[in-house]
């Protein structure tokens, strides 16, 4: 407990103590008044963490189990016929490799675009810079129906639907807006100092973008992209709309046969393939998390 | 070195976007049906079915490499998928391209005369177009019920299913009852069973269907096989009184709790939990539960406990509990353009061999003949089988002939009637109106 | 110095590629919809001018004034309750927590990387009643009340949604409002303190005023995703019961795609895309009175 409130943090270090009446009392009293706090977080993790707990215990569990136990119930043995189930009968592996296909290229394109659209418009100075980030910005507000049927036509007559390639292409378009915005308030938050300074040593323009502005972005790109990573991944809409082949099919159009026509659920295997899902997601996140969080951290979100 | 590289990037840009330009100006004319000769044949049997059916894509591939291998060494078999949900808006994309599959699935209003698909000759009548060899394999009762829904012959029957009531064998004998003959009874037995602690009739009210069927079903029986057709035709009204009955006779029963708990959002599967071990005595489904009954994992009372009886008369009534309610699956229609000689030759093949292969492996009852002998028939399977022969005339369900949107308000709104935030007057005005309004 | 940071080429080069993907690919195909919400029809049956009929009907249409105000409800509340929510962890983590948080905020982040179908799955299980019913009816049980049958009633539907929306987002607004409260100096803080300036107070007179403006890219944000929310409230209830938790995108989806009038579901986007523009100009407009003050 104590050494908990003695533990030195960021804000109490440089403080003396003023007042130094009853220190035993008071750290007693700030052990009891912390109490309440660490309740709070417990709660807190409880309510975050069992869920998926539950859905990571579903993957063992028969169909049987799932209609006449209750929710809460634990699987009744570790089986992991739901696994290969995914497998054989959702194809899941091919899905798996069709979503990677789809989302690294991706990602890597729309963080290449949005940076370099971000620096463009931040940190180059020239006329009408503020109305093109906010005719940029105007692409966050429409709604991703709209652009389906046209793109559709396109990509049809360009002979591409028997392919990945309008799956890449749309989730580029769609993550521009947001990337680009968020780099430049990115950029915002560096000095300007530090630009013209790299400048003055005597690099072009275009060197000093890929010199100064990218390297000193590396958080704030891990960040973005991983936002943008989840986003493409997590994609239905779109992949529904541009595949008809089932070999193309991703991830989410996979989970999809597992249910059949009448409306009924194979759970078992949906939620082994939900769990592979969070296996691989947790992989990623906390292979990248120290970095996305001081990502987040360093440069911000400012309006 | 800075403005060279620039000069290159610009210059690889600018053809790339000469070259989408160019591509997205060239209309898409060079690829579909067109693969010359006389028979206009594509190059493959390109077939686009639900991601939701893995059971009809698995039995095609078993055809390919048996019974079909020639048909599928001169034209082989492609697959397509899309989710259930989407197949209206990628039917209509596909075929706004040119690009339609050979065969595929399609919205149920798509393919009638008078859809957009039907209207503009997009697909094959298969009385006009397959040989007498192959529709001689369809048996009549599934093509008449196609004929029925769909407005024409333009859909194969991949799976003919018929529904009524099946019940609990065990529970029934338990507690005195006999298969109800009237809608009476049927409440009787309802509320004996309630009575003695059971859930009379497991309906999962999470998909709609399940719901607007009892009430459909009851307005049949009410009005006569007719009912319907007469709807769509406009000349009666889902507000007359027989029409309006069907809606209250949904809504007192689920007012008085026959359903069970929880009815309202229950899924299919709980639903189908519920009576294959014994919490409930009835659930009203279709022949397609036969693979859930033939499961030993799921089914705890036993198959010789499973019965099947259609759906009860109702008293003074213009409609037999003789006719039953059918259905043929999913639109699967032809493309027009693309149906040459080997086309035909498939479907051909299909009609002839198709019957058996799904019956024998998955135990599928399709409107196809069975061709052949098959082997260990569960005893359900068979009983449904025999009633599926002895069937002399068939009626549709509930929404089977109206517009999508209707349709969907039908089984979205069944939920407020069930529930009583909606009453059974406000169901059917709501409904009438939007079925004018779709005209 | 100036001519290096305006120069044009760099400047193609940079914004070119993007912003020509952007215009071919989005703003052009937005003009076209946009164009096609004065037709009727769709791609195979062939458009007919109808002028602005569309809208006309859309503002007698009584299932799309419906899903308007779902959506606007849904929006305001969601907003309202991740951010808020957001901004209460974030508070968590820079005050109390400190440098501890960091395995907290990773916790709390994870579910919005969970797909929606899953999610959906996760609360209707929990909300279940029945066989096997969910843990929550077994709460309100315990307590000795009936169990409630959440998705039998719009509010009920609504509230279902809520929550999933907030658990599954909290995380990520507190992350992106930890940010900003990490930025202020603490300098001013401490000054505060020392003025006397505690818990609320502090809070209240130093820390949103000085936070204001990531809040404020919050609330945009998190507005724009909320109205066009799709997938939580198609999976968790279809929209139900009856259209009673229909978005507007859930609307223009089932109007476009699975009754196949193209041109009116166009009109409904328009529509929509109004709606954030308005949305996010009030949040915009209300900041700078703020701001003035």
């Amino acid at each position: 407990m104590t050494a908990l409130t003695i533990s030195p943090t960021a804000t109490e270090t440089p403080q003396p103590p003023r007042r130094n009446r009853q220190p035993m009392g008071r750290r007693v009293m700030r052990a009891v008044r912390r109490l309440p706090v660490w309740i709070l977080v417990a709660l807190l993790l409880i309510v975050v963490l069992y869920p998926q707990l539950w859905m990571v215990l579903g993957s063992f569990k028969t169909q049987a189990e799932f209609l006449s136990n209750p929710t809460w119930a634990l699987p009744e043995a570790l089986n992991f016929d739901n696994y290969i189930q995914a497998f054989t009968r959702g194809n899941v592996a091919v899905n798996y490799w069709n979503s990677l296909l789809v989302t690294i290229p991706s990602v890597a394109a729309i963080v290449l675009l949005g940076v370099a659209a971000g620096y463009a418009l931040e940190v180059m100075i020239w006329k009408g810079r503020h109305g093109v980030l906010l005719f940029i910005l105007a692409g966050i507000m429409v709604p991703g129906q709209m652009i389906l049927v046209p793109l559709f036509t396109v990509y049809f007559r360009a002979n591409l639907t028997d392919t990945l390639w309008p799956l890449i292409i749309t989730y580029v378009v769609m993550g521009i807006p947001l990337t680009t915005f968020l780099m430049a308030a990115y950029f915002r938050a560096v000095p300007r100092e530090m630009f013209e300074a790299a400048t003055v040593d005597g690099s072009g323009p275009l060197r000093s973008f890929f010199i100064i502005g990218l390297p000193m972005m590396k958080n704030a790109i891990l960040t973005v992209g991983l936002v943008q990573f989840f986003s493409v991944w997590n994609d239905l809409l779109i992949a529904l709309t541009f595949t008809t082949r089932s070999e193309l099919a991703t991830i989410q159009v996979g989970l999809l046969s597992l249910s059949d026509e009448y409306g009924s659920t194979q759970y078992g295997p949906l939620f082994a393939a939900i769990s592979i899902n969070i296996i691989v997601l947790l992989i990623v996140f906390v292979f990248l998390n120290k970095k996305i969080m001081a990502g987040l951290a360093a440069g911000s979100v400012k309006g | 070195m800075n403005s060279r590289r620039s000069r290159r990037t610009l210059l690889a840009t600018g053809i790339a976007i000469l070259s989408i330009g160019s591509l997205a100006a060239c209309a898409g004319g060079s690829d579909g049906g067109s693969g010359g000769g006389e028979g206009k044949d594509p190059k493959a049997f390109t077939v686009l079915l639900p991601n939701e059916n893995p059971t009809l894509k698995a039995q095609l591939d078993a055809l390919a490499e048996n019974q079909c291998a020639a048909e599928n060494e001169a034209l082989p078999l492609e697959h397509q998928s899309v989710a259930q949900a989407d197949v209206v808006q990628k039917m209509t994309l596909l075929a706004s391209q040119g690009a339609l599959p050979v065969h595929f699935v399609a919205g149920t209003a798509q393919v009638r005369p008078d859809g957009d698909l039907g209207a503009s000759g997009l697909i094959v009548d298969y009385n006009e177009v397959l040989e007498p060899a192959a529709l001689d394999n369809i048996l009549p009762a599934a093509k008449s019920t196609v004929e029925n829904v769909y407005g024409g012959m333009v859909s194969l029957p991949y799976q003919y299913n018929v529904e009524g009531i099946w019940y609990n064998k065990q529970i029934f004998a338990d507690n005195g009852i006999e298969e109800p003959q009237t809608w009476d009874e049927l409440m009787d037995a309802s509320a004996k069973l309630q009575a003695a602690g059971i859930t009379p009739m497991a309906q999962p009210g999470a998909a709609g269907w399940p719901l607007t069927r009892i009430m459909g079903m009851y307005i049949q029986r009410n009005v006569g096989p007719e009912a319907m057709q007469a709807i769509r035709d406009g000349d009666a009204k889902l507000t007359d009184p027989e029409y309006l009955a069907g809606a209250q006779a949904l809504a007192d029963m689920a007012s008085a709790g026959y359903f069970g708990e929880g009815f309202t959002t229950m899924e299919p599967d709980a639903s189908t939990n519920a009576f294959l071990t014994g919490t409930s005595a009835m659930k009203y489904d279709g022949s397609w539960l036969l693979s859930n009954i033939n499961d030993e994992g799921q089914n705890t009372i036993g198959t010789e406990n499973v019965g099947f009886m259609p759906f009860p008369a109702v008293s003074g009534g213009k409609g037999s509990i003789d006719q039953w309610a059918a259905n043929a699956g999913t639109a699967t229609a032809t493309s027009a353009e693309q149906f040459g000689p080997l086309v035909s030759d498939w479907l051909t093949c299909i009609s002839e061999n198709y019957g058996q292969q799904a019956l024998q492996d998955a135990g599928v009852i399709s409107g196809f003949k069975v061709n052949g002998e098959v082997t260990d028939v569960p005893e359900t399977t068979a009983l449904v089988q025999d009633t599926i022969a002895n069937i002399d005339e068939t009626v549709l369900w509930f929404e089977a002939l109206f517009d999508p949107k209707s349709n969907s308000l039908a089984s979205t709104n069944v939920s407020l009637l069930v529930t009583g935030q909606m009453s059974p007057e406000d169901y059917m005005k709501d409904l009438q109106a939007s079925i004018d309004a779709n005209k | 110095m100036k001519s290096v940071f305006g120069d044009r080429k760099t400047i193609i080069i940079l914004l070119g590629p993007a912003l020509l993907l952007y215009v071919l690919l989005k703003i052009v195909p937005v003009a076209w919809s946009l164009g096609l919400s004065f037709f009727e029809g769709n791609s195979l049956r062939g458009f007919e001018f109808v002028g602005v009929d569309n809208f006309v009907k859309f503002f007698n249409d009584g299932a799309a004034l419906q899903s308007v105000g779902v959506s606007v409800v849904f929006a305001v509340l969601a907003t309202a309750g991740q951010v808020t929510i957001g901004y209460l962890l974030a508070l968590l983590y820079v005050f109390v927590l400190r440098r501890g948080s960091a395995f907290v905020r990773t916790a709390v982040f994870f579910p919005m990387v969970l797909p929606t179908v899953a999610v959906a799955l996760l609360f209707k299980s929990f909300v279940s009643v029945g066989a096997n019913q969910g843990p929550v009816n077994d709460l309100i049980n315990f307590f000795g009340f009936d169990s409630v049958e959440f998705l039998a009633s719009g509010a009920g539907t609504m509230a279902v949604a809520l929550v999933m929306t907030w658990w599954g987002s909290m995380g990520f607004y507190a992350v992106l409002l930890f940010t900003g409260l990490l930025d202020i100096p603490e300098e001013v803080i401490e000054s505060a303190r020392l003025d006397g300036a505690n818990g609320l107070k502090l809070v209240r007179h130093i820390v949103i005023p000085l936070s204001l403006p990531i809040l404020l890219s919050s609330l945009i944000f998190s507005f724009n995703s909320t109205l066009k929310v799709f997938d939580s409230l198609l999976a968790l209830n279809g929209g139900g019961p009856g259209t009673q938790t229909a978005p507007l995108t859930l609307y223009m989806y089932r109007t476009a795609f699975e009754y196949a009038e193209y041109g009116y579901g166009s009109t409904i986007a328009v529509i929509l895309t109004v709606l954030c523009l308005v949305f996010t100009l009030a949040i915009f407009r209300s900041s700078r009175t703020k701001v003035e003050d």
